[in-house]
């Protein structure tokens, strides 16, 4: 099966500012893709790459195995990170008519709203003017829109952005439902800890540049176990031992970073001689501090 | 094409339903209809009943005068009271009853040796009857005295004093026709502001809705399944059928109303006396088409460049502008239709409609003007749409600072 996306060394530049230099990605049908960075990243210049707002400068953009074609919009869903939708009108409107646009008939437009509605608990709304309603709402009706035309690839930029987190993880829930029916879906955000529990595969982007890309794991795997996290009561003379080379303390709580080829296990005996432990786990390190991590390398070469 | 009429369906749907529809279509021709009623009623609006007196110390003349005014202010239901020969403590008492509002006039002919002087008093400076038509009855009371001194019938009298009514005749396809000059163009009037009002309102009203779409990020959404090309046409082609339809819709209600019985017991004549033909009413669609699309295009490109609806204040001047020239220039297209710089003026894509249309309810303008017009205006909206919409496609996607010139100059060459 070929790529659902492929950017071949892409690039684009506004004015005289470089927002994506020389970007290659592929997503693979099946995939939850996150593409990460901080703001400004060109996280959102590439993604609009992908949807033909914008053209590459330099390099190609290939949907489904073939090169960029406004035809292949047709299986996009696309959910821009500001939230667009026509304020005045009825929110059944607004989503039949998203829907024609992608091809739909209005009949086929109208059911699935219906459904998609009454699976995101929304359609006592549906009657109302957009603009009558919360962001939430707002950003329910953006997701449904993005979906209606049941897209072979769907771009989130930001997606969870402003929501709350009963709806967030309505809203997940659902995009992991749709990763396991064969979709790739692809979503930006500055949120670290989102795209680790979401994300099968991962790029992370800094002034425009990949820095950092691949599976979840592999990428996580580079980093080595050298973070342990105890949670005790009693003594903390422990803390002084060889092995950790910095921590930080909290009320029962510690996050310690052992020294280069430290031994844990020494560790975790002299903690249990001077207090009780609760939890005593050699984590690996979260994705933010691996980003911090390699941005600060970055920014030092 | 599919994308673009889709578009268009909803612009037009949203904009039917909504009040703001409704209200103009109801009431922009109410206000035009007031504006030009008022001019014609406040005569005969002006106020109830008049009650004035005539005073003087020549009691036939005063009697001539009552005469004379009544015959006159037929229209303003007034009641003329004569008081001659007066003394002078009475026509002193005449001030304080026009003060305390028993009296709402009083005119006073003092008949000297060879001269008459004459004065007229009342609370405000204005006049029901105008100061003209009080002249002209003083004038015709004197006649008339001086004629029975010299031992004219009243018969003989009136004959002479019939006033003269002057007929109009304009050629028109080479037969000379009655026309009311101050009727005939009446119509042109009501025409010409319409259409003003209508290619501003909804050329201002394309910029609005494409800044609206701006702020509120549909763009994003639209352009990740529409092209720029078709979103603008889409827009152009729903707002246009609007507009359109609202004309339709006052047209229908002026044919009604021109129909209804009421109009005929008012007895204003067909609406062919007020210069609305067949023809001019589809030349009045036609340069409303034309001059929406040439303007709305203008506005849809000029309205990508700013992020804020107020900003486009800033360029609506360049819409209203060169149709106010038209306006302003009225009464001399009307009186010289076919002066060259009037001629060049209508052809000018710019100010055709406004131009062409003053100019065709004072004379059959040439065909080949007529169609030379059509030609320059085709041309010159495929112009403007080029240019708009490579501006729009670039300028929808752009926030914050305004663009410059050469930066939009720069944006033309995109691909």
């Amino acid at each position: 099966m070929p790529p659902v996306v492929e950017l071949d060394h892409v690039s684009k530049a506004y004015e005289q500012k470089a927002a994506v230099r020389d970007l290659n990605l592929r997503i693979e049908p099946g995939t939850m893709f996150g593409l990460l960075g901080p703001n400004g990243a060109g996280k959102t210049s590439s993604i609009r790459m992908m949807v033909g707002i914008t053209i590459p400068d330099s390099g190609a953009v290939s949907l489904f195995g073939r090169p960029f074609a406004r035809e292949s919009l047709k299986k996009v869903g696309y959910l821009p990170e500001e939230r667009g939708l026509y304020r005045k009108m009825k929110v059944m409107d607004q989503l039949v008519f998203m829907g024609q646009l992608h091809g739909l008939t209005a009949e086929v437009a109208g059911k699935r709203s219906r459904a998609w509605c009454e699976r995101l608990k929304i359609l006592d709304a549906a009657q109302n003017k957009t603009e009558e309603l919360s962001k939430g709402m707002q950003q329910k009706i953006q997701f449904i829109v993005t979906l209606l035309h049941e897209p072979e690839l769907i771009i989130m930029d930001e997606p969870f952005a402003g929501l709350d987190p009963v709806n967030a993880t309505l809203l997940q829930e659902t995009l992991v439902d749709l990763k396991k029916s064969g979709r790739a879906i692809l979503f930006s955000t500055h949120r670290m800890d989102q795209a680790e529990k979401l994300c099968d595969e991962i790029c992370l982007m800094h002034r425009g540049e990949a820095v950092l890309g691949g599976r979840m794991r592999e990428v996580k795997s580079r980093y080595k176990r050298n973070r342990v996290v105890i949670d005790f009561e009693g003594e903390d003379g422990f803390l002084s031992h060889e092995a950790i080379a910095g921590y930080r303390q909290y009320p029962g709580h510690v996050e310690i970073t052992l020294k280069e080829h430290a031994d844990a296990q020494a560790l975790l005996r002299a903690a249990e001689g001077q207090a009780r432990i609760y939890r005593f786990e050699l984590v690996e390190p979260s994705l933010e501090e691996i980003f911090i991590q390699t941005v600060g390398e970055k920014v030092d070469a | 094409m599919h994308e673009a009429l889709l578009i268009a369906r909803r612009e037009y749907v949203e904009r039917i339903r909504s009040r703001a529809f409704r209200i103009s279509t109801v009431l922009i021709p109410l206000a035009f209809a007031f504006i030009f009623g008022i001019g014609a009623l406040s005569g005969k609006l002006a106020g109830g009943p008049k009650h004035i007196v005539v005073a003087s110390n020549d009691a036939v003349l005063a009697e001539s005068e009552r005469a004379e005014l009544m015959g006159v202010g037929k229209g303003a239901r007034l009641s003329v009271d004569v008081r001659a020969p007066i003394t002078e403590p009475e026509l002193a008492t005449l001030n304080a009853d026009v003060e305390s509002k028993r009296l709402d006039a009083y005119l006073w002919l003092e008949v000297r040796p060879r001269q008459l002087e004459a004065t007229y008093t009342s609370r405000g400076s204005a006049d029901f009857l105008g100061k003209d038509r009080m002249q002209d009855s003083i004038g015709h009371a004197l006649v008339r005295e001086e004629l029975m001194k010299r031992g004219a019938t009243s018969e003989e009298i009136k004959d002479l004093l019939t006033d003269v009514e002057l007929k109009t005749l304009k050629v028109s396809n080479g037969k000379a026709v009655t026309a009311d000059a101050s009727k005939g163009f009446l119509g042109a009037y009501l025409m010409t502001f319409m259409l003003y009002f209508a290619v501003v309102f909804y050329g201002v009203n394309v910029a609005h809705s494409v800044v609206s779409e701006k702020t509120s990020r549909v763009f994003e959404v639209l352009l990740a399944s529409v092209r720029p090309e078709s979103l603008m046409l889409g827009k152009l082609l729903g707002v246009g059928a609007v507009g359109l339809t609202q004309i339709a819709v006052w047209i229908l209600f002026i044919l009604l109303l021109s129909s209804s019985a009421l109009w005929t017991t008012l007895g204003l004549g067909g609406l062919a006396a007020y210069g609305i033909t067949p023809l001019r009413l589809i030349f009045f669609v036609l340069y409303f088409l034309l001059g929406f699309f040439f303007y709305s295009s203008l506005s849809t490109g000029l309205g990508a460049t700013v992020s804020q609806e107020s900003e486009v204040q800033q360029f609506s001047m360049l819409i209203v502008l060169p149709q106010v020239i038209g306006l302003m220039l009225t009464v001399y297209i009307l009186s010289n239709p076919a002066a060259w710089p009037v001629v060049l003026l209508s052809l000018f894509p710019p100010c055709t409609p406004i131009v062409m249309c003053l100019r065709m309810a004072a004379m059959p303008v040439p065909a080949w003007q007529l169609a030379l017009s059509l030609v320059l205006m085709v041309l010159s909206i495929y112009g403007m749409a080029l240019v708009a919409s490579r501006i729009y496609r670039v300028g929808i996607l752009m926030y914050g600072k305004r663009p410059t010139l050469p930066e939009m100059l720069r944006w033309l060459r995109y691909s």
